[in-house]
C-alpha cells in the first residue's frame, strides 16, 4: 500500500481511509445488536462481552503485529501457542509450582516471548517462508498440548477465578486490554515503529534505507509473542480451567478478526484500534446471530454469516481507493465520531423503558375498554411498587417478559404512536411521580451503569451518573473533533497522546462518578424491582 | 564445485592411501561382522550390511579422506596450511557437517539415555541415515533445475528405508497399498492448490469444499437423484466455487488465504443450512453409496479385476495429465509465466484474470473430487472429512517445493511431497505413536524438510 512511512499524525487524517470498512461495520453491527437485545448495553453486558472478547483482540494484536511485519507472515500458530500457555499454566499450578499472579504472568510472558523468539530466529537465519513456520508451529503446538493434557480440565488458580465471571465491566481483564491497546498506541510513537512499518511495506526498500531489518523483525515477534501470552492469560480466565483444543480455534477466528480491522496481509499497514475493532466485530456477529433463532442451524448460520462478513469486507477494501477519489479527505475520525453520536441515540432509543410505556398503554386500554376494572386514581393510592398494580400484575409481566426476550414486541414502535402516548398518558405519569416522591423508596444496592438508571433523567433528586457521563461523552466528542480539524488543517501540532491520557482521566471520572457512595439520593425505580420480581 | 576438488593426479601420487582406506574398510566391516555374529542376525542380512558396511567407508574414504589427504605436499610447497585445509573444507560442507554431528549427537544422547537402544538395528539406521545424508546432499549439489525434487525423493527413500527396517509389514503390498490410497486421496485435493500455488495465490477453501461436496452428494443421492449426475452437478458446483474464489480473489491476490477461507466457510455454512432444511437430524445426511462409487476407492476395490482400488490409478493418470500439461501445452507455460514475472506475461499479452480464475477453478473442481471419492471411501456424509487437509495440502505442495510466491515448481514436485507426509504418517502410525505425537513431530520435521530446499534468498541478493 502507499501508506509507507508516514508520520502518526498525517496516518490519522488521509492514509487510514482503509479504517472506514471496520468503523461502518461495527456500528451497523452494534446498532443491530442493541436493538435486538439492549441487554447488551448494561454493566453485565458489557461486563460479559468484554471478558469473552479480550482473549480474542489480544490474539488479533498478535497477528496484527507479526502481519505488519510483511512476508506474508500469517501467524497461524497463535492459537495453539495460546493453548500451550495455558495447558501449562494450569498444569503447572495445579502441582503448585506456580502460584502468584507475578510468577503467572512472567512464565507466560516469557514461554510466549521464547516461542516467538524462536520463530524469529529460524525466518531471518534458516530463511524459511514465514507461513511455513507457523505452519509447523501449528501443528508441533497442537500435538504437545495434547500430550500434556489429554483433556480439559484442572482449574485456574483461585485468585483468577473472580476474572471470568463477567458481572461488572470494570475487571483485571479489561485493564489488561486498556493496558495492551494503550501500550501499543505509545510505541506507535517510537522510531522503531515506523522501521517496522516501512520494512512491512518494502523489506528491500528498508534495508538499503539502513533500517536493521533482523533488529527489527526480533522486535516484532518479541511484541507478538507478548500479546500471545497475555490472551493466553486471559482465556484462561475466561475458561477456568486448562483446555488443549479450544485454543487451536483462536487461530482462525483471529485471522478472520485481522482481517475485518483492516490490517493488511501484505504488511506495512495495521493497527491496534482497528484490530480491536475486528475482534468487536466478529464478536458481535456472534452475538446478532444468537439473538436470531434458528434452532438446529444455529452454528452453520454463524459458520456463513462469518464467511460472507469476511469476504464482503475484504471487496470493501478494493474500493477504498475509488472511495478516496471521490471524497477527498475522508476522515475515519469524523466518521466515528457521527456514528458513535448516533449509536448514542440508538442505545438511548432502544434502552427507553418501553414497560412503563407499555404498562401506560394497558392502562390506558383498560381505562377505555374496561373502564369499571381499575380506576385510574387506585395507582396513587397504590402507593409502594406503583406501577405493579394487582389487577394487571399478569399483563405487565407478559409485557415486561416479551421485552426481556426482544422478539415478539417491535422495538421500534412509530414516533407518532410514542408522542401521542406521551401526551394522552402525561397526566398519569405525573401522578405517578408523584407517588414516587411522596414515598422514597429504596436506594440503590446494585452498580447499574448509568444508562439503566433513565427514568429520572431530568430530576433534581435523579441519579447524577447520566448528566455526568453524557456531559463527559460530549467532551470526549468535541476534542475527538478538535483533534481531528486540527490534524486536517495541519495548522499545527497536536499531540494525540493527550487525546489519550484525557480520555483514560475521563473513564477514571465516570467510574467514579457512579460509586454507589456518590449518588445519596438515588432511587431505585419501581419498575425495576416489579421486572425483577416478575 | 565438488567436481573441481577431483584431481586425477591425488589418485597416482596417493595410492598408498587408498590401500590404508581399504584396510580400514575391511577392520570396520569386520567388527561389524563379528558383532553381528555375537548377536546372531540372520546370515543373509549379516552379508548384506557388512557388504554395505564396506562399500560405504570405501567410497567415503575415497570421496573425502583421499583427495584432502596432501597434508605433506602442502607444506612442502608452502601453501596453505592443513589447518587452512581442514577449515575450508568444513566451511564448503558446513551443512552436511552440521546436519552428521546433529544425528551423531541425537543418537548418542539416545544411546546413553534409552534402555535397550544401543542395538544392530539402531547402529545400522544410524549408519544408513548418514550414508543417504552424504548422498543426498553431495549429489543434490550437481542439480541446477530439479534440486528440491531430488532431496524430495532421497527422503522418501530414507523414510522408507527406515521404516521397513523398524516396522514389520512396513514394505508388505498391503502397506503400500494403502499408503498409496490416501496419498491418492491428498494428492488429488493438492492439485489446485498446486496449480494456484505457481500463480503465487494460495486456497484454503479446499477442506470446506471437499466437506461441503461429500455431504450434498450423499443428500442428493438420498434425495433420489441418479449418483452420477449427482456428481457430476457435485463437479460444476465446485468449478463454481472454485471461479466465485478466483474472481473475488483476483484484485485482492495478496489476501487471498483469508479470502478463500472466508468462502469457504460460507460455502460450509450453505451446504449444511441446505441438507439441514426438512431434517430432523441436523448436520447429519442420510443415504446409500451406490456400490460402484464405494469400490472406486474402498481399499478392496478392483480395477478391471486388478486388486487396485481405481482412485489410485485415477491419481496416477491425473498427475501424469498435469505434469505434461505443465511443460507441454500452452496452458501450462503462460501459467508459469504468469508466476514468475506478471509484467512480462502481461507484455505477452497472457490475461492474468483468465488464468487466475481458471486455476481456481481446476482448485474448486479437485477439491470437490476428492470429496466424493472420500464418501465411496467412508460410505457416510460427514462436513469435517476434509479438515486434516487444511494444512495438509499447504504442507504437501511446499514439502515437494513448489514455491508459494509462484513460478517455482509443478505437480511431479507436489506427488513427492505427498508421498514423503503419506509416508511419514504410516511411519508414525506403525511406530505406535498417538495422534498427537504424530502431530508434534509432523510439525517438527516439515521445517527441517523445507529448509533443504525452499530457503528464500538473502535479503542483501535481493536488490
Amino acid at each position: 500500500m502507499s501508506d509507507s512511512s508516514n508520520s502518526s499524525t498525517a496516518a490519522a487524517s488521509s492514509s487510514s481511509t482503509y479504517m472506514l470498512v471496520p468503523i461502518l461495520l461495527l456500528f451497523l453491527l452494534l446498532i443491530i445488536a442493541v436493538l435486538r437485545s439492549p441487554n447488551l448495553i448494561s454493566s453485565a453486558g458489557i461486563g460479559s462481552a468484554v471478558i469473552v472478547l479480550t482473549p480474542l483482540a489480544l490474539a488479533t494484536f498478535s497477528l496484527m503485529v507479526l502481519a505488519m511485519a510483511g512476508r506474508g507472515t500469517v501467524d497461524l500458530s497463535v492459537g495453539p501457542l495460546m493453548g500451550f500457555i495455558n495447558v501449562t499454566l494450569v498444569v503447572l499450578s495445579g502441582s503448585g509450582a506456580l502460584e502468584s499472579p507475578v510468577a503467572f504472568f512472567l512464565y507466560a510472558a516469557a514461554v510466549g516471548v521464547i516461542y516467538q523468539l524462536i520463530v524469529a530466529l529460524i525466518i531471518i537465519y534458516v530463511r524459511v517462508q514465514p507461513i511455513i513456520v507457523a505452519l509447523s508451529g501449528y501443528l508441533a503446538l497442537s500435538g504437545i498440548n495434547l500430550v500434556i493434557l489429554p483433556r480439559p480440565g484442572g482449574t485456574a488458580p483461585e485468585w483468577m477465578s473472580s476474572w471470568g465471571l463477567g458481572t461488572t465491566i470494570f475487571s483485571p481483564i479489561l485493564l489488561i486490554l486498556v493496558l495492551a491497546t494503550a501500550l501499543w498506541l505509545i510505541f506507535t510513537s517510537t522510531a522503531f515503529y515506523g522501521h517496522l512499518r516501512l520494512m512491512g511495506s518494502d523489506e528491500r526498500a528498508a534495508y538499503t534505507s539502513g533500517v536493521r531489518i533482523t533488529i527489527v523483525r526480533l522486535g516484532a515477534h518479541i511484541i507478538s509473542g507478548l500479546f500471545a501470552a497475555l490472551a493466553a492469560l486471559t482465556y484462561t480466565a475466561l475458561i477456568g480451567s486448562g483446555d488443549p483444543t479450544q485454543g487451536t480455534t483462536y487461530t482462525l477466528i483471529s485471522v478472520t478478526a485481522l482481517v475485518l480491522g483492516g490490517t493488511s496481509l501484505s504488511g506495512g499497514r495495521g493497527g491496534v484500534i482497528g484490530s480491536l475493532m475486528g475482534a468487536v466485530n466478529l464478536f458481535l456477529i456472534g452475538y446478532v446471530l444468537a439473538t436470531f433463532n434458528f434452532g438446529a442451524v444455529q452454528g452453520f448460520v454463524t459458520d456463513l454469516a462469518y464467511g460472507v462478513i469476511l469476504v464482503l469486507s475484504l471487496l470493501l477494501t478494493v474500493a477504498i481507493p475509488w472511495l478516496q477519489r471521490r471524497i477527498p479527505n475522508i476522515s475515519p475520525t469524523i466518521v466515528f465520531v457521527v456514528l458513535s453520536i448516533a449509536f448514542a441515540g440508538v442505545i438511548l432509543h432502544a434502552k427507553y423503558d418501553y414497560s412503563q410505556l407499555a404498562v401506560e398503554v394497558i392502562n390506558k386500554t383498560q381505562v377505555i375498554e374496561a373502564p369499571t376494572s381499575i380506576p385510574k386514581d387506585s395507582l396513587s393510592d397504590d402507593a409502594s411498587n406503583a406501577v405493579a398494580t394487582s389487577t394487571s400484575s399478569d399483563q405487565v409481566a407478559r409485557v415486561t417478559s416479551s421485552v426481556d426476550s426482544q422478539i415478539e414486541i417491535p422495538s421500534v414502535p412509530d414516533l407518532t404512536d410514542k408522542t401521542e402516548i406521551a401526551q394522552s398518558t402525561a397526566a398519569g405519569s405525573l401522578v405517578m411521580q408523584d407517588a414516587i416522591r411522596e414515598n422514597p423508596v429504596t436506594k440503590i444496592v446494585s452498580t447499574d451503569f448509568f444508562f439503566e438508571n433513565k427514568t429520572y433523567f431530568g430530576e433534581a433528586d435523579s441519579a447524577l451518573a447520566k448528566p455526568i457521563a453524557l456531559g463527559l461523552l460530549w467532551a470526549i466528542v468535541l476534542l475527538i473533533v478538535a483533534r481531528a480539524t486540527v490534524l486536517q488543517t495541519r495548522l499545527q501540532k497536536f499531540s494525540p497522546r493527550m487525546i489519550y491520557i484525557v480520555f483514560a482521566a475521563l473513564v477514571v471520572s465516570i467510574f467514579m462518578a457512579w460509586d454507589n457512595s456518590v449518588l445519596p439520593n438515588a432511587v431505585k425505580q419501581p419498575q425495576a424491582s416489579s421486572k425483577e420480581a416478575s | 564445485m565438488i567436481k573441481e576438488n577431483f584431481p586425477a593426479t591425488i589418485y597416482t601420487k596417493l595410492s598408498s592411501l587408498q590401500w590404508v582406506g581399504l584396510l580400514v574398510a575391511i577392520v570396520i566391516a569386520g567388527l561389524g561382522f563379528i558383532f553381528g555374529l555375537l548377536q546372531k542376525v540372520v546370515l543373509q542380512q549379516l552379508i548384506f550390511y557388512t557388504v554395505a558396511t564396506f562399500a560405504l567407508v570405501i567410497w567415503i574414504w575415497n570421496a573425502y579422506v583421499a583427495p584432502h589427504a596432501k597434508f605433506g605436499q602442502d607444506q612442502s610447497e608452502g601453501s596453505p596450511s592443513g589447518f587452512a585445509i581442514a577449515r575450508d573444507f568444513a566451511y564448503r560442507n558446513k551443512v552436511l557437517l552440521i546436519s552428521l554431528l546433529i544425528i551423531l549427537g541425537i543418537f548418542l544422547i539416545a544411546s546413553a539415555t534409552v534402555n535397550e537402544f544401543f542395538n544392530w538395528v539402531n547402529i545400522v539406521t544410524f549408519l544408513v541415515l548418514c550414508a543417504l545424508l552424504v548422498f543426498t546432499v553431495q549429489v543434490s549439489q550437481l542439480f541446477v533445475d530439479n534440486r528440491s525434487a531430488f532431496i524430495g525423493l532421497m527422503v522418501l527413500v530414507t523414510m522408507f528405508t527406515i521404516g521397513s527396517i523398524f516396522i514389520e509389514g512396513f514394505s508388505s503390498g498391503q502397506n503400500i497399498k494403502s499408503m498409496l490410497l490416501f496419498a491418492s486421496f491428498l494428492g488429488l485435493a493438492c492439485v489446485g492448490q498446486t496449480m494456484v500455488a505457481l500463480l503465487g495465490g494460495l486456497d484454503l477453501s479446499i477442506p470446506f469444499v471437499i466437506g461441503a461436496s461429500n455431504v450434498f452428494l450423499l443428500y442428493m443421492i438420498g434425495l433420489g437423484v441418479y449418483p452420477w449426475v449427482a456428481i457430476l452437478i457435485i463437479l460444476l458446483l465446485g468449478a463454481f466455487i472454485g471461479w466465485l474464489n478466483g474472481i473475488l480473489s483476483f484484485r485482492l491476490q495478496g489476501q487471498a488465504l483469508i479470502l478463500t477461507l472466508g468462502v469457504g466457510f460460507a460455502v460450509s455454512g450453505l451446504t449444511q443450512i441446505v441438507t439441514s432444511i426438512g431434517s430432523a437430524f441436523a448436520g447429519n445426511v442420510f443415504g446409500v453409496v451406490p456400490e460402484w462409487l464405494k469400490n472406486l476407492a474402498a481399499m478392496n476395490g478392483t480395477t478391471f479385476g486388478l486388486q487396485i482400488p481405481p482412485v489410485i490409478l485415477i491419481w496416477a493418470v491425473v498427475a501424469i495429465v498435469l505434469i505434461y500439461g505443465l511443460k507441454n501445452t500452452v496452458y501450462g507455460r503462460f501459467l508459469y509465466a504468469l508466476g514468475g514475472n506478471r509484467t512480462s506475461a502481461g507484455r505477452l499479452s497472457i490475461s492474468e484474470r483468465r488464468y487466475w480464475v481458471i486455476a481456481y477453478m481446476v482448485s474448486g473442481t479437485s477439491a470437490a473430487l476428492t470429496g466424493v471419492l472420500l464418501l465411496g471411501w467412508s460410505g457416510g456424509g460427514f462436513i469435517g472429512v476434509g479438515q486434516p487437509y487444511l494444512f495438509m495440502t499447504l504442507a504437501a505442495v511446499v514439502m515437494g517445493g513448489t514455491s508459494l510466491l509462484g513460478g517455482q515448481g509443478g505437480y511431479g514436485f507436489t506427488v513427492i511431497g505427498v508421498l514423503v507426509l503419506q509416508v511419514l504418517t504410516s511411519f508414525l502410525v506403525g511406530m505406535g505413536l498417538k495422534f498427537e505425537w504424530q502431530q508434534f513431530i509432523f510439525g517438527l520435521l516439515i521445517l527441517p524438510m523445507v529448509a533443504l530446499y525452499a530457503r528464500s534468498p538473502h535479503i542483501r541478493t535481493q536488490i
